[in-house]
């Protein structure tokens, strides 16, 4: 036995009874906190929906809220926007990320490096400036349309104002994250085991398929429930950047609660905005139980 | 000296410091000047109200203060209540901008100076439309006008009634865009014009308290197919701005040849560049589009009640109100008879034949919820 061995007397992980409470404390201040500041409000939000005065003030069940938000096509025009606007975003997130990550992953040197702080780097650029900057680039008689008119090639058609505003946004907004969680899945591909198919005549396809996208699968679910939670309740980018109707349910809520002066209203759409979360949340859940039973 | 006892010693002057402020008396002869308004009016008075105040009378100083907003004013003047009871002195004179109901029973306690009966020489010079109370005094306003850009429209073309802008607007198609009334006033009170040519052009018609649920539909649902009308010829055949400042920039880059806009906005951005000189103002002169005034508070039991009062004579003058004009942007408080001849000529197409105003209250919520539901999504973008 080595000397490194003999000294370490307490394991890793240790099972001790005497050290349990210590563990426990730790982990109660963030659930605690969850607890207080996410749980409890959800709790009372649905409560105050689904339980509040009727008419002649009495305290009843009340599902009328709910019963309205679904019969009524102004508001479900604003949920299938939602969605849609996030199946968009998460196609096009993968389209975007996944090359990135593989490049970064199997590329060294000085580029390589510059291509990673460049994905990295919409991180550090606040979503408001983002809005504008994408007005005055992307927007009517923009830069692109500068450029365009210069080589005497038409106008675009702006997606300012359009659906298409927010999902470039939020898409741009939402690469650093998703190339992040790839990257470090990436991370657990072998090299050898990439070797050994292209020793046996795997093609580049081939090895994406077979061996790259089966490790890898697990993360992709990680980024995508990830960024599709962020997007889904998102609010700067489709308030400044999407039309003024359908409109994102992040707005919507926001404009429901002050503007039209409709709490219940509002927390009803939170409670339904909170409920499609809890579904692409289950699928975080799930994987990331998934790669602990590894 | 201990070390002990100098710390002790040492805390108690700083705690003393602290208290003293408190503790001290306003100085006679200096107002106290409190605003809860934006940066640009605390600049305006600083640099240019007070000096002239000063110089025109030696011996008082002005002592601006931002009080944070309007919740920090209704802070002061709660403490001015208090003082009141024990016959303290509130350390407040002036309220730059403040609602006199407020707090409620502010002007029962007898804590603000009834402006009408206080005999300031320059009271009948304001402007009778924007008075709303005695007890405060109507200084500078803004207004919601139309922007236009003369490069593409002539001044002698422009619309000057609603009608006019109506048949502008579809013989225009694409050049005129305004902003969701919920995200801003210039949008807002555009949409409340529509509301007042479809319920015959009468302000006097909608009040605080005169919202009903039938009501309510019957004057907005005649507003909405107005606005829906128009909503295929607006800008991307019906795209409307997320704000005052997104239609302001859909305007400088040559997007749209029309917008609504605030007054004072709209000045100021024409000033710094951001709107070019050929910018031209117009109000509509059937029935302008709303706006509203910021009124001034003198508070009765403050020591410098009498300077105060003198300042808010001052700021009457003929030469603050065209500052106001000019350096602030806003609208003069007096009747534009009051203003310089040649800033009356300078000014002459915004200048309204009236300064309506539109209620809150429900009818805020009945109409941000009715126009997201009837004229934003009435037609299809996508053809």
């Amino acid at each position: 036995m080595s000397e490194a061995t003999k000294q370490a007397v307490r394991p890793l992980v240790d099972t001790a009874e005497s050290r349990r409470p210590i563990g426990l404390l730790f982990v109660a201040i963030p659930v605690f906190l969850v607890i207080w500041l996410v749980i409890w409000p959800a709790i009372n939000a649905i409560s105050r929906t689904v339980w509040r005065k009727d008419k002649s003030g009495e305290m009843g069940f009340d599902l009328s809220s709910y019963a309205f938000f679904f019969s009524d096509s102004y508001s479900l025009d604003n949920l299938s926007i939602t969605l849609w606007t996030t199946l968009v975003c998460a196609i096009l997130l993968l389209m975007i990320c996944l090359p990135i990550a593989l490049y970064l992953r199997f590329s060294r040197g000085r580029l390589a490096a510059y291509v990673q702080a460049l994905a990295i780097f919409p991180m550090f650029v606040p979503s408001i400036i983002l809005a504008f900057a994408f007005i005055r680039v992307l927007g009517p008689n923009g830069m692109v349309d500068i450029l365009f008119n210069a080589v005497d090639l038409p106008k675009i058609r702006t997606p300012y104002l359009t659906p298409w505003g927010p999902v470039i946004g939020l898409v741009w907004d939402n690469i650093p994250l998703t190339v992040l969680i790839l990257l470090a899945g990436l991370g657990s591909v072998a090299n050898q085991s990439i070797e050994a198919a292209r020793d046996v005549g795997a093609n580049a396809v081939q090895v994406f398929w077979h061996i790259i996208l089966p490790r890898i699968s697990n993360s992709i679910l990680v980024a995508l429930s990830f960024s599709v939670l962020g997007i889904f309740s998102s609010f700067t980018l489709p308030y400044l950047l999407g039309p003024a109707s359908p409109e994102m349910l992040g707005p919507f809520m926001q404009r429901t609660l002050r503007e039209v002066q409709d709490p219940v209203g509002a927390m009803t759409q939170a409670v339904i905005a909170f409920g499609f979360c809890i579904v692409f949340g289950l699928f975080y859940v799930r994987s990331v139980a998934r790669s602990r039973e590894k | 000296m201990k070390r002990r006892t100098f710390v002790m010693s040492a805390a108690g002057a700083a705690a003393g410091m602290m208290i003293a402020p408190r503790m001290s008396f306003a100085a006679k002869g200096t107002i106290d000047w409190y605003t809860g308004s934006d940066t640009n009016v605390l600049d305006f008075w600083a640099n240019t109200v007070k000096p002239a105040f000063e110089a025109a009378n030696a011996g008082i100083k002005l002592n601006l203060v931002d009080a944070g907003d309007n919740a920090g004013i209704i802070a002061i003047a709660e403490r001015a209540i208090a003082a009141k009871q024990t016959g303290t002195d509130p350390q407040a004179d002036y309220f730059e901008h403040s609602d006199p109901l407020l707090p409620a029973g502010a002007i029962e306690a007898g804590i603000y100076v009834n402006m009408a009966k206080a005999g300031l020489s320059n009271y009948a010079r304001v402007n009778p439309l924007a008075i709303q109370s005695d007890y405060s005094l109507p200084y500078r306003g803004s207004q919601v006008l139309l922007a236009y850009d003369k490069t593409k429209l002539k001044p002698a073309d422009v619309p000057k009634n609603w009608a006019d802008l109506v048949a502008w607007i579809k013989a225009n198609p694409g050049q005129f865009v305004y902003n969701r009334p919920d995200k801003g006033g210039s949008g807002g009170n555009f949409v409340r014009r529509a509301i007042h040519e479809a319920n015959g052009r009468d302000p006097n018609a909608f009040t605080v308290s005169n919202y009903t649920q039938e009501f309510g539909d019957e004057a907005l649902g005649k507003a909405w197919k107005l606005l829906a009308d128009i909503a295929p010829s607006l800008y991307d055949k019906g795209a409307y701005s997320s704000g005052n400042t997104q239609s302001v920039q859909l305007l400088s880059q040559g997007v749209v040849t029309m917008i609504p806009v605030w007054s004072d906005q709209v000045l100021q951005a024409i000033d710094q560049g951001v709107l070019p000189a050929e910018t031209g103002l117009v109000q509509l002169q059937d029935l302008a589009l709303c706006g509203n005034f910021s009124r001034a508070v003198v508070l009765d039991n403050g020591a410098n009640r009498d300077a105060a009062l003198k300042l808010a004579d001052f700021i009457l003058s003929e030469e603050m109100q065209g500052a106001i004009l000019t350096e602030l942007g806003g609208f003069p408080g007096v009747s534009w008879g009051h203003i310089s001849p040649e800033l009356r000529e300078k000014f002459a197409d915004i200048i309204p034949q009236s300064i309506p105003t539109f209620p809150g209250g429900k009818w805020e919520a009945a109409i941000n919820d009715g126009w997201y539901r009837n004229v934003a999504p009435s037609i299809d973008r996508k053809s």
